[in-house]
């Protein structure tokens, strides 16, 4: 570090001493005074179109048609998503979920997770820009806003006029708007856990469960603060993501970048004005770069981590650069090796795959086989044993020996399945109680079973022994370990 | 603590947010491995719905969890923030002049 340029720490003392007494500040210390926190201002984006634009707006709809969509989805005589918390089953089309079938959960995490790495080492910020939460509820709340409150200079100059009734007609009714959006996501939450055509009825007649109200609104409640007033500053101050995305980034990663060596000098000039005796760059300094952006960062100085990746001021700068009759591409979605040794689209493209996102590509690629084989070959019930707690063991007639089981039979089924248990593991054992047990569709039952083995040539003590669970028609069979007690 | 406001907005941000996160993931990590209807309350059965105990059992993970964040951001913070005198200085009482350690402070 140049140890010149970096400005001298002043040590600022604030204990008493015991003999100068109170020691005074340096002069100047003042002055010294940095804020550790970034004063808040309100942003307010200008709106605009292009080819980025076009794309946020598509994933926009994409997304909001999945979300808002699917629970109205029938799928046989239910609702085709259905994370059914009361029931403790999870419904996703064909399959019947239970909570022992975490595992899914979890790959689908770790799928994330990887998807997530993968696409940031290749573009960049694509989740933020296009598909989060957080990205497409504002960019719903920004519209309702221009639609009553106009583009950002009216919206500045409302904001610091004073009260009339125009500017409180307006804002009523972007909130009333704001809300309205907020209240359907919250309830299509809801939805999400709890049969939404039943919930639709209820809602009507007015007549939801207290907590089906209390998440609708607390999930309202915050999409309306996060999109309607906290925007830019969830990505700033609360994105976990935005703080590593650097370590999923090197100098082949797409990102919205600036061209400086075209751009710079900048400064505004006349339409006219030859630009080659100027000494001026390609940038005419006309700011709107700034005001597009929702983070409110200049993109001119480079990547920053406020950067959400929205292409919002490639976009204006390209319909400044078309204005102006200069080349687009001033600031441009490319990666930082291409704009510093001018490769054309191929050349970057070329550098795509590379070690890390042939790494990404490979685990990602085997968590998704992984997954999709496990599910394949699923088992269609679930089976726990316990032993029952009353007796360990007893004789029972012919002297046989004998010792109850207590087994829970999931149904991850819509349809009645017949189940038939038998024992492994010793010689002579036998399951003697009922042995058929039929089980309606995605119920769990408890059955208890008794099994017996013979007393003589057994040794008293515990004996490991498995059941062997299998359903009528099904392929797989369902192995459970447990323990045979021989009295002595 | 602090006089400037939007330094105490952001540490709230860095405090509530986190611990949703955290008790989203000990929601669906907890029940996952418990069913509530096999919940027991000072031995007696507990007789509360599923999703009353889910929507209680979310809030209880998360406060929780926000006193753990609210925490580390105290034991973040500077002996220079510590030590400084909240109030600014042109706002000081003339009063507290002669005898607080902490008047020096910019």
């Amino acid at each position: 570090m140049n140890t010149e340029s970096a400005p001298l720490r002043k040590v600022i003392p604030i204990a008493e001493s015991l003999d100068k007494g109170p020691i005074e500040p340096p002069p100047g210390a003042d002055a010294e005074m940095v804020s550790l926190y970034e004063a808040h201002k309100k942003i307010y984006p200008r709106s605009v179109t292009g080819f980025f634009s076009n794309w946020r707006w598509a994933t926009v709809f994409l997304t909001q048609i999945v979300f808002y969509g699917l629970p109205w989805l029938e799928w046989g005589q239910r609702q085709a998503v259905l994370f059914d918390l009361g029931a403790r089953r999870f419904y996703i089309f064909g399959l019947v979920l239970y909570p022992q079938d975490f595992i899914y959960l979890t790959g689908i995490l770790v799928i994330s997770a990887f998807s997530l790495f993968l696409f940031t080492a290749v573009a960049g910020r694509l989740w933020c820009g296009y598909a989060c939460p957080q990205t497409v509820y504002t960019e719903i709340f920004l519209w309702l806003e221009k639609k009553t409150e106009g583009d950002r200079s009216a919206r500045m100059r409302r904001d610091a006029g004073p009260w009339t009734l125009d500017k409180l007609w307006r804002k009523t009714s972007k909130h009333v708007l704001w809300l309205a959006v907020a209240l359907w996501t919250g309830f299509t939450f809801v939805g999400y856990f709890t049969p939404i055509h039943e919930l639709g009825r209820e809602f009507i007649q007015l007549d939801m469960g207290s907590w089906e109200i209390f998440w609708t609104f607390f999930y309202g409640f915050a999409t309306y603060g996060n999109a309607g007033f906290m925007r830019e500053q969830v990505c700033k101050h609360m994105c976990p993501y935005a703080r590593f995305q650097s370590a999923m980034f090197d100098k082949d990663t797409l990102i919205v970048t600036y061209d400086a060596e075209r751009g710079e000098p900048r400064g505004a000039r006349s339409k006219k004005a030859d630009l080659s005796t100027l000494n001026l760059g390609a940038c005419v300094d006309c700011s709107l770069c700034v005001q597009v952006c929702p983070t409110g960062i200049d993109i001119r100085k480079g990547l920053q981590y406020e950067c959400i990746g929205c292409g919002a001021c490639a976009d204006v700068c390209d319909t400044v650069m078309d204005k102006v009759g200069y080349a687009r591409g001033l600031v441009k979605y490319s990666t930082e090796n291409a704009v510093n040794q001018q490769w054309t689209r191929a050349q970057t493209l070329r550098h795509v795959l590379r070690p890390r996102v042939l790494i990404y590509i490979a685990i990602l690629g085997t968590v998704v086989t992984a997954m999709a084989v496990s599910l394949a070959m699923r088992i269609p019930f679930k089976v726990d044993v316990v032993r029952d707690r009353g007796a360990l063991a007893r004789v029972a007639e012919g002297g046989r020996i004998e010792n109850v089981f207590r087994l829970q039979i999931m149904n991850a089924t819509e349809a009645t399945q017949r189940f038939h248990i038998s024992v492994e593991g010793m010689p002579g054992l036998s399951v003697v109680s009922e042995n058929a047990i039929a089980i309606a569709s995605t119920q769990a039952r408890w059955v208890a079973v008794r099994v017996q083995g013979p007393a003589e040539g057994l040794a008293p003590g515990s004996h490991t022994i498995h059941f062997e669970i299998a359903a009528e028609g099904s392929i797989g069979k369902v192995s459970e370990k447990a323990v045979f007690i021989v009295p002595r | 603590m602090n006089q400037d406001p939007t330094a105490l907005s952001q540490r709230l941000m860095w405090i509530v947010w986190p611990a949703f996160l955290m008790a989203g993931v000990l929601e669906i990590v907890v029940f996952a491995m418990v069913d509530p209807a096999d919940l027991h309350w000072q031995g007696a059965p507990l007789e509360a719905s599923r999703q009353a105990v889910y929507t209680v059992a979310f809030f209880v993970f998360w406060f929780i969890t926000m006193v753990s964040g609210a925490l580390t951001t105290l034991l973040a913070m500077s002996p220079f923030e510590v030590n400084r005198c909240p109030v600014p200085r042109d706002s000081r009482p003339e009063t507290c002049a002669e005898d607080c350690p902490r008047q020096g402070t910019p």
